[in-house]
Formats: C-alpha cells, sequence, structure tokens
C-alpha cells in the first residue's frame, strides 16, 4: 500500500545545530497520523519540510511515491502550521476569497461559503481577520487548508485555541475527510483529543523517531488493567504477585493488575486472603499515559 | 490505494496566481494611498515651485548666493509642465542635481520599491507564504507573478504622477507648449519610461525577495540600488524620445525581469521561506 508520506533518514541542521537526525516515518493513504512529541522535538522542522517550506540538510522525503517537492502534488496539499497564514487587514470572506482564487477553484463563492459552513464561522465572514479572537483564527485557518479538497493535510497544534464545540467540529471534519481517503497529518499536545481520532502515531523525541504504532497495536500494547486501592498496598501488592502474572503500582497508588482477570475474580481472591478493597476500577492506559512513559529511561513502553 | 493528480499546467496555474496578485493589489489600500501620493505630489511640487519662484537662493549660513557678476541667484521653478517629465537628451537639467532635474517624473522609481516591498513583505509577515508555497512548489510563477503585477502597479504611479504633473500645470498656469518636441515624443518618453519599470521592479522583487518581511531591508536595498541607477533613467528616457528608446528600455526591461528573476527563483528554492 503507497505511503501519503515516506520519509527516510531525514537530517536537518540549522548551523552546527543538529535538530532532525535519520528520521523514518510513514503515514499511510486515507490515515490520520498524530505526530507526538514534546516542544523542541522537531515535529514542526518536520512538517515544514513535507511542505517544501524549509530545505532538507540530508535524506528524503517522498509523497504519494513521488519526490515531495512535485508540482502535481503540491497543488493537492494543504497545510496550518503555527498560525494561521492570513491577511491581517482583509476581512475573514477576502482572506478566503483570495485562496479560492490562488487554488483556481471554479465556484469560488461556493466553496467558501461551505468552509466557513463547515467551522461555523459563517457570521464572522465580514470580520477584519485582525479583530477575530484567537480560537476564531484558529478555525478560519482550518477553512483556508480545507479549501479546494486537498488530498493531504499537515496540520501543526490545529487544536490550540479551540473551544470544545470546536475540537468537536474539528474531530468531524478530520474523520470525514479520512473515510474520503484523504490524508492528514496532525501534531498536537492535546494527546486525549487525538486518541479519539487517530488511525496510527508518531513518537519523536529529538529529532529521532522513537516509535511508530498504528491506533490497533496501541490498544493491544496499551491494556486494560483493574486498578485497585487497599488499606495496606505493599502487601496487597505481594498477595497479587503470587497469583497473578502482571502487577504493578502507579503513581496515582492504584494496584494495577494487567492479567486477564475479572473484579470479581479479584476481589473474591483477596477477599479469600482478608484484604479490605476500599476502591476497584477497569480502566485502560491512555495515549498520554503510554506517552510519557515511552520518554521516561526505562519505561515499560 | 493509486491516488491520481491533475497534470500540472503551467498557463492555468500561472494565470491563478496572477488573478490572486492582482486582486491582493486592488484590495489592498497602501496600493491606492501610493498612487494618491504620485498624483498628488506633482501638484504639490509644482504648486510650491511657482509660489518660490523668484526668490533669491541662500546657503546653508542663509546668505544670499551671488553669481559672477555680483547679483543674486534667484530660484528657478519650472518653466513648462513638460519638465515633469524629465528633459531633452541635448540640454543637461535631467542630469543636475538642481530641483528641476530632481523633482520630477523620475522620483516615482523610489516610490516603486515601496509599492513592491510592502507587496512581498506583507505576504511573509502575514504568514500567507505557508499557504502559497505549499500550494506551489514552482517559485517561477511567484517570481513572474509578483513582477508582473509590481511592473503594473508601478506603472499606475507613472501615469498617476503624469496625470498630477498635467493637473498641476493647469493650476500653476505653466505652459503646455510643445517647444522641439512633438506628442510623440511625449508618449515614446513615458512608454520608455514604462520600461525602465520593469527594470526597477524586477530589481525591487530581488530586494524583497532576499528580504522577505524585513520590510526595512528590502526598502534600504531597493533605494540604494535605485539611487545608483538614478542617472541612467534621464538617458534612457529624455523628453525626446523615440521608438529607439522605447525597444531599448523594454528590452533592458524584459532582460533584467528574466535574468534577475532566475536569480530570485534559485534563491527561493534554496532559503528557508519561512
Amino acid at each position: 500500500m503507497m505511503n501519503a508520506i515516506e520519509i527516510r533518514n531525514l537530517c536537518k541542521n540549522f548551523g552546527d545545530k543538529q535538530v532532525i537526525s535519520s528520521l523514518n516515518m510513514n503515514v499511510p493513504v486515507g490515515s490520520i497520523y498524530g505526530f507526538i512529541g514534546e516542544n523542541g522535538s522537531g515535529k514542526s522542522t518536520t512538517e515544514k519540510m513535507i511542505c517544501g517550506l524549509i530545505p532538507l540538510t540530508s535524506g528524503t522525503i517522498k509523497l504519494f511515491g513521488k519526490d515531495y517537492l512535485d508540482i502535481d502534488i503540491h497543488s493537492k496539499m494543504s497545510c496550518l502550521i503555527e498560525s494561521p497564514g492570513c491577511f491581517p487587514s482583509l476581512s475573514v470572506w477576502n482572506n478566503l476569497m483570495l485562496h479560492a482564487t490562488n487554488l483556481n477553484l471554479v465556484n469560488k463563492e461556493d466553496e467558501v461559503r461551505e468552509v466557513l459552513k463547515l467551522v461555523r464561522m459563517e457570521g464572522a465572514a465580514g470580520n477584519k481577520y485582525k479583530n477575530c479572537s484567537l480560537g476564531m483564527k484558529q478555525r478560519i485557518g482550518i477553512a483556508l487548508a480545507l479549501l479546494g479538497n486537498p488530498e493531504l493535510l499537515v496540520l501543526d497544534e490545529p487544536i490550540n485555541g479551540l473551544d470544545v464545540d470546536g475540537m468537536r467540529i474539528m474531530r468531524e471534519i478530520l474523520v470525514d475527510l479520512a473515510s474520503k481517503g484523504k490524508t492528514i497529518l496532525i501534531s498536537s499536545h492535546i494527546l486525549g483529543e487525538l486518541e479519539k481520532i487517530a488511525t496510527h502515531y508518531g513518537i519523536i523525541r529529538h529529532g529521532k523517531m522513537i516509535k511508530e504504532i498504528t491506533a490497533e497495536e496501541f490498544e493491544k500494547e496499551c491494556r486494560t488493567f483493574i486498578g485497585l486501592k487497599t488499606k495496606d498496598l505493599n502487601l496487597t501488592k505481594e498477595i497479587l504477585k503470587n497469583k497473578y502474572d502482571r502487577v504493578d503500582q502507579d503513581e496515582e497508588e492504584y494496584i494495577r493488575i494487567y492479567d486477564n482477570v475479572t473484579p470479581e475474580e479479584v476481589v473474591q481472591y483477596l477477599y479469600q486472603k482478608n484484604i479490605i478493597i476500599n476502591e476497584i476500577k477497569v480502566d485502560r492506559v491512555g495515549l498520554e499515559e503510554y506517552y510519557i512513559d515511552l520518554m521516561k529511561e526505562g519505561g515499560k513502553y | 490505494m493509486d491516488k491520481k493528480f491533475e497534470k500540472y499546467e503551467l498557463k492555468k496555474s500561472l494565470s491563478s496566481m496572477i488573478s490572486f496578485d492582482f486582486k491582493r493589489l486592488v484590495v489592498s489600500k497602501f496600493f491606492y494611498i501610493i498612487i494618491a501620493c504620485c498624483l498628488v505630489a506633482p501638484i504639490l511640487i509644482l504648486v510650491m515651485t511657482k509660489m518660490m519662484e523668484g526668490s533669491p537662493m541662500t546657503d546653508q549660513n542663509g546668505n544670499p548666493i551671488l553669481d559672477q557678476f555680483g547679483n543674486p541667484v534667484l530660484m528657478e521653478g519650472f518653466k513648462s509642465v513638460w519638465q515633469m517629465l524629465g528633459s531633452t537628451s541635448t540640454s543637461n537639467s535631467g542630469m543636475t542635481m538642481d530641483l528641476v532635474g530632481m523633482c520630477n517624473i523620475n522620483m516615482v522609481f523610489f516610490a516603486i520599491s515601496v509599492l513592491v516591498g510592502i507587496f512581498i513583505a506583507s505576504e511573509f509577515r502575514s504568514g500567507y507564504v505557508k499557504n502559497l508555497f505549499t500550494l506551489r512548489s514552482s517559485k517561477k510563477e511567484y517570481v513572474i507573478s509578483k513582477t508582473l503585477v509590481c511592473f503594473v502597479g508601478g506603472a499606475g504611479m507613472i501615469i498617476s504622477f503624469f496625470v498630477g504633473s498635467l493637473i498641476g500645470g493647469a493650476i500653476t498656469s505653466l505652459s503646455f507648449e510643445l517647444v522641439d518636441i512633438s506628442l510623440v515624443n511625449v508618449i515614446m518618453c513615458l512608454l520608455s519610461k514604462l520600461g525602465i519599470v520593469l527594470v526597477f521592479t524586477s530589481i525591487f522583487v530581488l530586494a524583497s525577495v532576499i528580504s522577505k518581511e524585513r520590510l526595512w531591508m528590502s526598502l534600504v536595498a531597493g533605494l540604494g540600488i535605485g539611487m545608483l541607477l538614478f542617472m541612467m533613467i534621464p538617458i534612457i528616457s529624455p523628453l525626446d524620445a523615440t521608438m529607439k528608446n522605447v525597444v531599448l528600455s523594454f528590452v533592458g526591461g524584459i532582460l533584467f525581469a528574466i535574468g534577475l528573476g532566475v536569480i530570485s527563483n534559485l534563491i527561493l528554492k534554496k532559503v528557508r521561506l519561512i
């Protein structure tokens, strides 16, 4: 299956400083690829290179099997990197109409109206861009990125500044686009939101890709567990380790059992050992915890 | 799944880029401000020189400047409205640094650097270049479009200044008589100035592409280069210009546009765009 984005041994230096080091990445066609990393890890730099906005030092980037600067492919790409790029003194409508002109769209007005409706900004079309709030600007940036029905969207922190409704709209738009075969590369620090939509993840650290994983693999790796609290956690942990293979304790002082057992079985076992359970729950490891663990030295992932 | 992409067509892509730039130009307030300045400036120059005409010239200490006979040198204003376009190739006044030689249509070439600088810098400052260069990996369309649109803007400024000169000449009752020149010469002079606009526009586009969002840098570079080339303007486009001057200026303009356009294109390919 062809990858929408394929990166091999990508390196980028700014002067003497190497910010991207032998990065490899595979973004399948039709996927929503969550690009995760700490501040300064190289996410934005990578995205800028994919869009051809900054030159590479070495390595290759292929888009849909062709060179990343291929003109045909770029005409069906769009981006939202850092802030939306709009002219401050022009109205929202004029900004979008200008971009529609640049895209050589046939029914410019209809298409602009459609994207404004998608991001719920029809009422603000007449406002000057500079007078819009951060959240409104972000929605306009998304509208700009959606114009022209692009095949590949590169989004850098698109959820920043969005309210709850805005995030929901964004989720719906991206899932809808992916269902139509469009490919989305999205970086975000709001991992809870990303977890709801991403089909693939790439985790970058210090300019290197440390893990690429699909959502299914992530589900398998980040297992459901039974979390419980008792009066004497150390004793309880020792007792549980005698019966179960994977017993651990988290930072919130829950004892976790990753084995394939039911809560009822655990309760019954501990009752037989005269251990009273204060609290018991069934939960799963989320993306945030997975990521934090991955960033830790000697983490279990 | 294999994706099929529409084949790139230079003509279609370039025409959309040019449409975009023209549309940007006409919705920009600063374009109208600069056109208005070009219209009003010659009117002000002619009115003020008319008012100051005949008054004695003084040095920096306020002492009257005397000629060889000991008579005070009096300020000379414009004698004919056509002096605002320049001087004939046989006279020297276009080459001198006096009021008549400096305060004519040739000043507009400096103002064109402001138009080009603001037009290009605002695109970088707003961040729109991210969308632009993601959509268009080919930089040559960008250079061609910017050069063409800024040339049209610059041509508008020249024409605006010319119209302002005619208005100013009418207000100050300057002579409209064509002495030693014909109307054809005036038209040829204007056309050759338009050819030089193309030269200067391509220089300013290159300076702006190098400077990107740093407007101050593009203005300094543009004005500096403008100062160096300023003296060539009255030589190539004198008031008694002929078709030869028009051809020379347009050929030069096209050569500059192509040559400097290639350099601008190369620079855009190699450097960080944001």
